[in-house]
């Protein structure tokens, strides 16, 4: 079974990855927290990512075991709320760690339990990531979901969400009001203009991170 | 104001000498002021990515009709500024654009950075107000930091006519970012 | 149209100082300034340095052929020059770079590339650490090309979120300015999120 598969790995990695990052001290009760979390088939990838982030800003080892456990609490919040969505399909890492992160963007819980809802069966995290950026704006948070999930069922394939969450903060931005702003976008779908370009700066000189 | 490297004289007779891998140097040397300005002028960095790009390109292919090397910097501005024009000519202003600037801060920010965001939002749109050559002139003036004499040779037009529209520009923005207030 | 006082254009024309102002004047002055400072720092548009170089070295059309392509060419919407330039996008990304020190890249089909610009002038040393590269402060380092104060550094990042911030000369960790998006980092501080997309589309 994938936990019992898991368990060993996360054993085995986190440990290597730590030392000489984070404080010694600390390294066997964050080891613990990811142990069960992996044991709870939570991801823990953001878990050793936050005791990383902290070791390497210098934070003390007590506030490293602090954050890793909240961002276990909220990684199990937003599996509760998958389920509570209705989300049959399987809860992977990855919706799990969206939902995670459009909580601690600041959508609101109900928002994105409706979001989920709305897609059965399909990826959550563009339409999250739109989402929140709308509230970012001071967007309405059930006429932000309403949006993207119009934007779906029109057929807006899901890689241009953010642009239709784009789309209306410009408008806002040019004068309408929030409401105005929403309704003009929706009234074009699911027609779009091109998509934004990529960042092209010095495309021959990208690095890699190396690891 | 090229800073480091070779001088726009030594690198323009490069590029006229055939080595156009040399004109990349001038790109990066200006390219970050023609941006900027592009993207207030227009609005839309899309739409300004395109005007830069493709007044870049025109300096190229034109690059020997530069009479004075010295002032290359002057000369680009006059380009990308013609590009803007002509965009902005083509212009509709029904349609909907999602090129714009990115989102700015979220609600979680810190109070002073997201009041800095809606004041830099407020600036930007109090801005697009202005008609493009009140726009171009305070854009020109006070953000690219262009003397008068620089703009003369960007515009083209007389240094009396410039200051005129300069101030003209500054009054048409403070009276922008006062309605602004007003309806706030 | 609000009428500003002639001493204050002139002091924002650098005809008298700022300071000769009396107070109430000097303030509207400063005020203008501000606005320019902020439309100085507002976001702008991407670098499109490698989609000209590679404009450039595509050979040029006939005199001919490029007449008859202004003439086929759909008129008036601002949109109508793109596919050229989604053309030339499509060259940098999929063929090589002829700017100096360029080498090969080919993206997967799971990466973006993504672009860090922090103004730092009077910095030594700019870079980037982020969930990409586990937060390694050294990793990735920004470069100040034109010795203008603005580092860049460009990145193929798989595609997704990412969360990062800027190290600035080994040991100020600086949120990004210019991020857009943020969230708390549960250490005090904040780090800009990152949405990578697909390069290829």
């Amino acid at each position: 079974m994938l936990v019992c598969a898991a368990l060993p790995l996360a054993a085995q990695s986190i440990r290597p990855r730590l030392e000489g990052r984070v404080p010694a001290e600390v390294i066997p009760v964050i080891d613990s927290i990811v142990q069960a979390a992996a044991a709870d088939s939570l991801p823990t990838e953001p878990l050793v990512q936050k005791a990383l982030e902290g070791g390497a800003k210098h934070v003390s080892g007590d506030r490293i075991v602090l954050a890793v456990r909240l961002r276990r609490d909220r990684l199990e919040a937003a599996r509760a709320l998958l389920v509570r969505a209705g989300d049959s399909t399987p809860v992977t890492p990855l919706k799990v760690t969206a939902v995670a992160t459009a909580l601690s963007r600041g959508v609101p819980g109900p928002t994105v339990e409706r979001v989920v809802a709305g897609l059965p069966g399909e990826p959550h995290a563009a339409a999250l990531q739109a989402v929140a950026d709308l509230l970012a704006h001071k967007f309405d948070p059930d006429s932000s979901a309403q949006l993207i999930l119009d934007a779906a069922r029109l057929g807006v394939p899901h890689d241009r969400f953010l642009d239709v969450a784009t789309a209306a903060i410009h408008e806002m931005q040019r004068g309408s009001t929030r409401e105005d702003a929403l309704a003009r976008v929706r009234a074009g779908l699911p027609n779009l203009p091109p998509p934004a370009r990529p960042a092209p700066k010095g495309v021959s000189d990208a690095k890699r991170p190396g690891v | 104001m090229a800073s480091g490297g070779p001088p726009d004289l030594e690198v323009v007779a490069r590029v006229l000498g055939g080595d156009g891998e040399a004109f990349g140097i001038i790109i990066r040397r200006y390219e970050p002021g023609l941006l900027r300005f592009a993207t207030r002028m227009l609005g839309q960095q899309d739409a300004a990515a395109d005007a830069v790009a493709e007044g870049l390109v025109r300096a190229y292919r034109h690059l020997a009709s530069c009479r004075d090397p010295a002032r290359l910097r002057t000369w680009l501005y006059r380009i990308v500024a013609n590009r803007c024009k002509s965009h902005l000519a083509r212009r509709s202003s029904m349609e909907v654009r999602l090129d714009d600037a990115p989102p700015i801060a979220d609600a979680a920010d810190s109070e002073a950075m997201v009041e800095r965001n809606e004041q830099m939002e407020r600036v930007q749109r109090a801005l697009a107000t202005l008609p493009p050559d009140k726009r171009e002139a305070f854009v020109m003036k006070h953000v690219e930091g262009l003397s008068y004499e620089e703009m003369a040779q960007a515009t083209g037009d007389r240094i009396p006519a410039l200051k005129m529209r300069v101030h003209r520009a500054r009054e048409a923005l403070v009276a922008a970012l006062q309605e602004q207030e007003e309806v706030l | 149209m609000t009428h500003i006082d002639p001493r204050v254009h002139e002091a924002l024309d650098g005809e008298r100082p700022l300071e000769s102002l009396p107070p109430d004047l000097r303030a509207e002055a400063e005020r203008l300034l501000e606005v320019a400072a902020l439309l100085a720092a507002a976001p702008v548009a991407a670098s499109v340095a490698t989609r000209v170089m590679a404009h450039l070295a595509e050979p040029r059309p006939s005199r001919l052929r490029r007449l008859l392509q202004w003439i086929a060419r759909p008129q008036a919407v601002t949109f109508h020059l793109r596919p050229v330039w989604s053309l030339a996008v499509a060259a940098a990304l999929a063929v090589f770079a002829l700017l100096p020190g360029g080498g090969p890249l080919e993206l997967g089909p799971e990466e973006g590339i993504a672009e860090f610009v922090l103004p730092a002038s009077g910095a030594h040393s700019v870079h980037v650490a982020g969930s990409f590269n586990d937060w390694r402060a050294g990793g990735i380092a920004l470069e100040d090309r034109n010795h203008d104060g603005v580092w860049r550094a460009t990145v193929v990042l798989p595609v997704g979120q990412h969360e990062y911030m800027f190290v600035v000369d080994g040991e100020r960790w600086v949120a990004d300015p210019n991020a857009g998006r943020y969230v708390d980092d549960d250490f005090g501080r904040e780090n800009a999120v990152l949405i990578v997309r697909r390069a290829s589309r």
